[in-house]
């Protein structure tokens, strides 16, 4: 018998919009891609990882939560624990490594790039690796909400002297916040309504739609 | 001072030089035109003909030709509106 909190509706909204999100995930990727083909510019490149990464988190998401539901609802409590340090490592290491993406795509210019991206990948797999251990996702979201930090007092930093601050950084900060609360509203157990994760999903996936809006506006 | 220009506004400035001369200009005056070092005109010219944006080609008196290539009359299409997705991302 699920709990009296599980409301078996969002088994349908959910998958919708993260299949919706994947998708204008990976048309933000694809779409871009003549652009860097033709000019191999390293901006291109990061931000189109970044989506891809994005991409696959959510896909991830998708069946973590999916296999929480399995938990709850058919009471099979197996397959959750042996799948999910598996499903948390890749989670980690795909969300970590995007948000690190979109961080170089607007501060590539200012660092070394090779030393840039094996710094990223290292601390993504290191996440990942203590996510893992722990066997929580709770764990990624206090990384990354760390790391997010660091991000956003690096732009502060690095920016120093800019009166305004971008609607770019704006979005992209919207679009590592509101991933680590889709992450955090993903255990099903915790009594969150519904409506607040199918709020979360939505904000989502308008952000990926403004994106994307944005990208058109530039690239037919 | 005049600002150091980017990569790609230096490969858009090459390749409209030679769209400009009816697609076909010898090496010599392009690297005038360039405004880059003969050093730093090599570099971008073998990466242009390597990603094949340009190509070269002989006449029959021996003398050598830079023309674009499709990839090149589809960068000088698509400039703008790449350099306008760049900083609207801020890339």
């Amino acid at each position: 018998m699920p709990p009296h909190f599980f409301d078996p509706h969002i088994l349908i909204v959910e998958p919708i919009f993260t299949l919706a999100v994947v998708i204008f995930c990976f048309l933000i990727y694809f779409k871009t891609k003549e652009s860097y083909d033709l000019t191999k510019y390293k901006g291109i490149e990061y931000f189109r990882d970044a989506f891809l990464f994005f991409g696959l988190s959510y896909v991830l998401r998708f069946f973590f939560s999916f296999v929480f539901f399995s938990t709850i609802v058919f009471n099979f409590i197996s397959p959750r624990e042996i799948f999910a340090p598996f499903f948390i490592f890749f989670l980690g290491y795909f969300s970590t490594i995007g948000i690190f993406y979109l961080i170089f795509s607007l501060v590539w210019k200012k660092f070394n790039n090779r030393n840039m991206l094996i710094f990223g990948h290292c601390i993504a797999v290191l996440l990942s690796a203590i996510s893992f251990i722990t066997g929580s996702h709770m764990m990624i979201i206090y990384l990354q909400c760390i790391l997010l930090a660091v991000a956003v007092v690096l732009s502060f930093v690095i920016h120093i002297g800019r009166k305004k601050v971008s609607k770019t950084k704006l979005l992209y900060l919207l679009v590592s916040g509101l991933w680590l609360i889709n992450l955090l509203v993903i255990d099903r157990r915790k009594p969150f309504s519904s409506g607040l994760d199918i709020f979360f999903e939505a904000v989502s996936l308008i952000v990926f739609v403004i994106i994307y809006h944005k990208i058109l506006k530039w690239i037919k | 001072m005049t600002k150091k220009r980017e990569r790609l506004e230096v490969i858009f400035d090459i390749l409209k030089e030679i769209s400009e001369h009816h697609n076909s200009i010898r090496p010599t005056p392009l690297l005038r035109r360039s405004g880059l070092s003969s050093n730093s005109f090599s570099e971008y010219y073998k990466e242009l003909i390597s990603k094949e944006f340009i190509r070269e080609i002989v006449d029959e008196r021996g003398k050598k030709y830079v023309t674009l290539a499709d990839k090149g009359f589809k960068f000088l299409e698509k400039y703008k509106l790449i350099v306008g997705f760049i900083g609207e991302f801020e890339l």
